[in-house]
Parts: C-alpha cells; sequence; structure tokens
C-alpha cells in the first residue's frame, strides 16, 4: 500500500514538471495560433542560461533565476522576430516545418556553445529528500510542483481576467478579427513567447536542478508534448490535470510495467495515452471544440 | 510548359509525360549516365549516389502523402525502418529472393502506416503530426524489445546476407547492389509521376486544399487519406529493404527521429507538392550532408577537445536547421519553383515573357 501511494504521489510531482513544459506549449498556442515544437529546446536554453548564470556569477540563486529568466524571454522575442512572424499567414504546415527546423538549429546551437558533455546543474532547493510519514520525495520536484500549480493558477487567472490575457484569447480565437477589434496581434505574440521563454526557465530548474544538464535535456519537450495535446491545446489548467495523469501513468508504468518490457513501457506510455484520447476525442479533454465551415 | 510549334494532335500525345524529341533525348542522356555509373563515378561517390536513391524512393512517398494529400507525418523513418527489418527480417528466415522480399517490406510498413493513418480520419494539423511522432516512439519501443532469438541472436538489428534475384543471379558486388537500387527508384519515380497525375492524384490534392470541400464534391476522403498513408508506407518500406541490403545491416538505432525531419526538410527545399521537388531536395540535403561528413574531421579539430565528434551531429543539424526556415521564410515553393522560373526565362530568352 505504502508502495503504491508513493507511487502515485512520485507519479503526481513528476506530472507538475510536465505540466510546467506542457503550460509553456498552451501559452504560445492560445495566443499565436503556433504549436511550437521546438519548446523542449527553449526549455533546455533556459536550463543552459540558468546554469550559466548560476555556475559563473556571484549572485544570489534567486536573483540568478529571475536574471536567466529574462534572457530566455529574449530569446523567445527573438525567435519570435526572426522565424515565426515572417510565416504568419503561410500555411500550417509551414508554421508546423519551421518549429520542427527550429529544434534541429537549437539543439546544434546548444551543443556549439555548451557542448555536448553533461555539466552538474546546482541543487537549488538542498539535496536532502523531504519525508512525509513513510514517503519521501525530492525536495525540488516537491517545491517545483507548488511554483508550477501557483504559476498555472496566477497564468489561468491573467488568461480569463485581465484586459492582456482575454485580448490574448481572442487573437487565438481568430486573428482577422482581433484585428478588427484592435487589437495588436505582432504584441501579444511577443508577449506570449517572452512568457513561454521565462516559463521554460522555471520548469528547467524545477527539473533539472542536482541533475546534469546537457542537449538531451531537450527530450522532456517531446514527453510533456502528449500533456499540452491530452489537455487541449487551449485550456491553462487542463495542462495542470493533463501533466498529473500522463506523470501518474508514467509512474504505475515504471513501478508496474518496466521489469515485464525491459525498460522503456514509461517513455511511450504518454504517446500510448494521447493516441487514445485523441481518438476518443479530437480536441482534448478540455480544449475548444471548433466548428468547421466551407 | 512546352516550347513553342508543339501541338498534340490525339489524347495519347497530349497525355504523354515527355513531349518533343529533346526531353526524349535528355530522358535517354540520363539514363545512359547512371547505367555507366560505376564506370565513371568514383567508388566512394557511388555510396553517396546509392544512398541518394534510397532516400529518394521515401521522400517519393512523403511527397505523395505531405505534398499532394496535405497530411503531416513526421514518422517516415519508422517506417523506412519497420520495412527494412521486416522484409529483410523474411528474406534471412525463409530464403527468400529479392523481389518478393521489397514487396514484402512495402507491405508490412504499409500495414504500419495503416495503423498510424487511424487518427487521421479525426485529425488534422498539429495533432495528426503528434501521433506520427508517436509512431517513431512505438517503433523504437517494439523492436528494440524483440527477444534476440527472434534476430538471429542480436538486439534490435541484424546482418543482411547477400541475396539473388528470381533469375537466379546473386547480387553480392558493390556495382550490382548499385543497379538494383537505380532501377528501383526509376520504377517508383515513375509510379509517383503517374500518380500524381491521375486521378488518385488530383483526389488527393482536393482533399489537401479542402477536405469537406472535397467530401461535398463526391470524394471519399477517409478512403484517399488511407490510401495516401499506405502509399506513402509501402515507399519507405521498400526503401528500408534497399537500405537493408546496401548497408548489409538493419538496426532500430538507424532509424531515428532525425532521419524523419530530414526527410520533411528535403520535401521544403525541393517543393512541396511537387515530384521534381522531391527529386531535387534528396540531391540538396544530402550533398550538404555529405559534405558535413567530409568535413568532419576539420571541424572536429576546430572546436576545443571535450566536443568530440558530436560537433559534427551538432553542425549538420544547424545547417539543416537554418536552411529549412531561410527556405520556408525566402522560398517556400522550393528549388522547383526556382528551376521552373530558370527554365522558362530561357525558353523565352530574348522576351521576358
Amino acid at each position: 500500500m505504502v508502495n503504491f501511494v508513493q507511487t502515485v504521489l512520485s507519479g503526481v510531482f513528476m506530472g507538475g514538471i510536465y505540466a510546467g513544459v506542457a503550460v509553456s506549449f498552451i501559452v504560445i498556442f492560445r495566443s499565436t495560433q503556433v504549436f511550437n515544437f521546438a519548446q523542449g529546446e527553449i526549455v533546455m536554453i533556459g536550463g543552459f542560461l540558468s546554469w550559466t548564470v548560476l555556475a559563473h556569477t556571484p549572485l544570489p540563486w534567486w536573483f540568478g533565476v529571475i536574471v536567466a529568466m529574462a534572457l530566455s524571454a529574449g530569446v523567445g522575442i527573438l525567435l519570435e522576430k526572426l522565424v515565426i512572424r515572417p510565416l504568419i499567414g503561410q500555411p500550417l504546415f509551414s508554421l508546423i516545418m519551421v518549429t520542427i527546423a527550429l529544434i534541429l538549429a537549437l539543439r546544434g546551437l546548444s551543443i556549439m556553445i555548451w557542448g555536448a558533455l553533461p555539466r552538474r546543474f546546482p541543487p537549488l532547493f538542498g539535496t536532502t529528500a523531504l519525508h512525509f510519514g513513510p514517503f519521501s520525495f525530492s525536495p525540488s520536484l516537491f517545491y517545483g510542483m507548488i511554483i508550477i500549480s501557483l504559476l498555472i493558477f496566477a497564468l489561468w487567472w491573467m488568461f480569463g481576467h485581465t484586459t492582456r490575457g482575454l485580448t490574448m484569447s481572442a487573437i487565438a480565437e481568430d486573428h482577422q478579427i482581433a484585428r478588427a477589434m484592435g487589437i495588436s496581434v505582432k504584441q501579444s505574440m511577443s508577449v506570449a513567447w517572452a512568457m513561454a521563454g521565462a516559463l521554460s526557465v522555471l520548469a528547467a530548474i524545477t527539473w533539472l536542478s542536482g541533475r546534469s544538464i546537457g542537449f538531451l535535456a531537450a527530450d522532456i519537450g517531446l514527453r510533456a508534448l502528449p500533456c499540452a495535446m491530452l489537455a487541449g491545446l487551449e485550456s491553462i489548467k487542463g495542462a495542470l490535470l493533463a501533466g498529473i495523469i500522463v506523470g501518474i501513468c508514467e509512474s504505475f508504468a515504471i513501478g508496474y510495467l518496466d521489469d515485464l518490457t525491459a525498460g522503456g513501457m514509461s517513455l511511450v506510455m504518454p504517446f500510448l495515452i494521447m493516441l487514445i484520447i485523441l481518438l476518443l476525442k479530437p480536441e482534448g479533454l478540455f480544449g475548444w471544440r471548433r466548428i468547421e465551415r466551407l | 510548359m512546352l516550347p513553342s510549334g508543339v501541338f498534340s494532335e490525339n489524347y495519347e500525345q497530349d497525355k504523354a509525360i515527355l513531349r518533343t524529341r529533346l526531353r526524349w533525348s535528355w530522358f535517354f542522356i540520363l539514363l545512359l549516365l547512371l547505367a555507366l555509373g560505376p564506370l565513371i563515378i568514383p567508388e566512394a561517390y557511388l555510396g553517396a549516389l546509392c544512398l541518394m536513391s534510397i532516400f529518394l524512393i521515401a521522400v517519393l512517398g512523403l511527397q505523395i502523402l505531405v505534398g499532394y494529400c496535405g497530411q503531416i507525418n513526421l514518422g517516415q523513418s519508422s517506417f523506412m525502418g519497420v520495412g527494412g527489418i521486416i522484409g529483410c527480417w523474411a528474406a534471412m528466415k525463409f530464403n527468400l529472393s529479392i523481389e518478393p522480399t521489397l514487396i514484402i517490406g512495402g507491405l508490412a510498413s504499409a500495414v504500419y502506416g495503416l495503423i498510424f493513418a487511424l487518427p487521421a480520419i479525426r485529425l488534422k494539423g498539429y495533432y495528426l503530426a503528434l501521433t506520427t511522432l508517436a509512431a517513431q516512439f512505438i517503433f523504437h519501443f517494439v523492436f528494440t524489445r524483440v527477444p534476440s532469438d527472434f534476430f538471429f541472436g542480436t538486439y534490435g538489428g541484424f546482418p543482411v546476407k547477400s541475396l539473388s534475384l528470381l533469375t537466379g543471379t546473386t547480387l553480392n558486388s558493390p556495382n550490382s547492389i548499385y543497379y538494383l537500387i537505380i532501377c528501383v527508384t526509376v520504377i517508383f519515380t515513375f509510379f509517383a509521376f503517374n500518380i500524381s497525375r491521375s486521378r488518385l492524384g488530383r483526389a488527393f490534392m482536393a482533399v489537401r486544399d479542402n477536405d469537406i470541400a472535397a467530401e461535398v464534391m463526391g470524394i471519399n476522403v477517409i478512403v484517399y487519406k488511407f490510401l495516401a498513408f499506405v502509399i506513402c508506407a509501402f515507399f519507405a518500406g521498400v526503401a528500408g529493404v534497399l537500405w537493408g541490403f546496401y548497408m548489409r545491416y538493419v538496426n532500430v538505432e538507424q532509424f531515428t527521429l532525425w532521419q524523419s525531419i530530414w526527410m520533411l526538410g528535403m520535401i521544403i527545399v525541393g517543393g512541396v507538392g511537387s515530384i521534381l521537388g522531391a527529386v531535387l531536395g534528396v540531391i540538396f540535403i544530402r550533398l550538404i550532408q555529405e559534405t558535413v561528413n567530409v568535413l568532419g574531421p576539420t571541424l572536429v579539430a576546430a572546436f576545443p577537445a571535450q566536443y568530440g565528434i558530436s560537433v559534427i551531429f551538432a553542425g549538420m543539424s544547424l545547417i539543416i536547421g537554418l536552411i529549412v526556415i531561410i527556405f520556408l521564410i525566402y522560398e517556400p515553393r522550393g528549388l522547383a519553383h526556382r528551376w521552373r522560373l530558370i527554365y522558362r526565362s530561357y525558353h523565352l530568352w530574348p522576351f521576358p515573357y
């Protein structure tokens, strides 16, 4: 029984990280209608930026994280201006392909800059495991879960209750109508990419602290993709739930199925869940149902 | 476009692919050059040509699915892998000849493709891209967990021994493999050309441009989407089997996600929705990859030692990623469009149009 509950709880905490990455997919999609396949690479670059700041400057860690978030937001704005904006209005295929090409370019660039060897990421939240009765957790995942849940609720509030958020949601509905209503699509897109850049630093530090960082860290993006799809691409709060669902399933797969399948069941689990849900409910669990007309 | 003075007097002439004597002669010169390949090309470059042809077959399939039918496929190299591994496995196990092996590989891959075409009935765009990405991961998962006694004592792959044609000739020299690959490529290019000109290709294009409108016009969208996936996967499967013959070894690790992305890059660089584009894109991207591979040691030496050979992968990714981005932004119609512009201005010279 203890084992079972421990499996569920560690799944929930891992799901928090997935939700953190998935929500940055959703923030971009909700305000630009672009699904950024290279989000994992942005998380990796966010991680490398914070590693560079934390390991090479004497700043206190919380200030270092803020600096890294600002830098990463800058990277987001740069990518949006250079790569995404010229393609607005092009067919969907071009937008999908450009973010996939970004995967290649950003991976190559980060190996050129930071090298291919994994580095140790400083443990920001301490290294001693937290104990609650018979259960124990990694501190970074625990605090990360708290930070990410708070952040997701803040984002949900922002998108539903502030002028900025509502204008961004209007853009997700239809670019042309939003412009006709006097909303600056360009500005909102820059804001969304900056937010996604800053968010991915948070996801990166909670996931990586105390582990090693290398260019393979970008694979978190591929694992969080199914979460974003599962949530439906427009739902902020859905990301948290989808992250937790995927996290729990994955942790059960690690605990109970990996022995039977020589490991690796946990890696395909998110994709299997996604395939099943998408076959039953093509817009994801909480996505907007769009009506297509001729 | 046709030069002036060429008229069609009956429907047969109107339907022909090559309509002037000049084009027929160019066609025969190309065939002759390919046939003389081993005599005039050094052996090192012959290998590059073989790989180009293998990729061309897979990319032609992808062009039919992505360029003509408008469905996105991020798992083409896994389709290639399924065809290659299952085809070569059957050949080793039952001592088959080359022709049935190619067909078995193609069919195995088509069945695998059909599984991932199921979501395409209901999904579009981003969602479909994600499910085909799953094809890549599931391929890797399944084939690395096949018991080793099934794969003749190794995990994830096995060596492929020389096979013989139905006529009984065994192909074991590099040159004979070259001729096999070139023949299959010519046949598949011919098929791809004609698919795009036939009712099938026009139905695919209708589905691509607007699937609801296509349905209203009486095209069974689901059947045609399935067909596009099956054709795409069949091409990939045949390419996979040829890959096995050429490499003399098939392994799961050879069919990576990166390869799938490179193949999509070839389509974009060449031109989406054009068979000529697929050919030009494959040549362009493969040339870049070969150049990076040749320059590899210099590149490794130019970087500090701790970078090691990962610089080659990094450089290749960076260059191909940037090229694809630049093409998407500045020339979304690809090299095929450029080629048509050059051809047209050459024909009309000295008049602008």
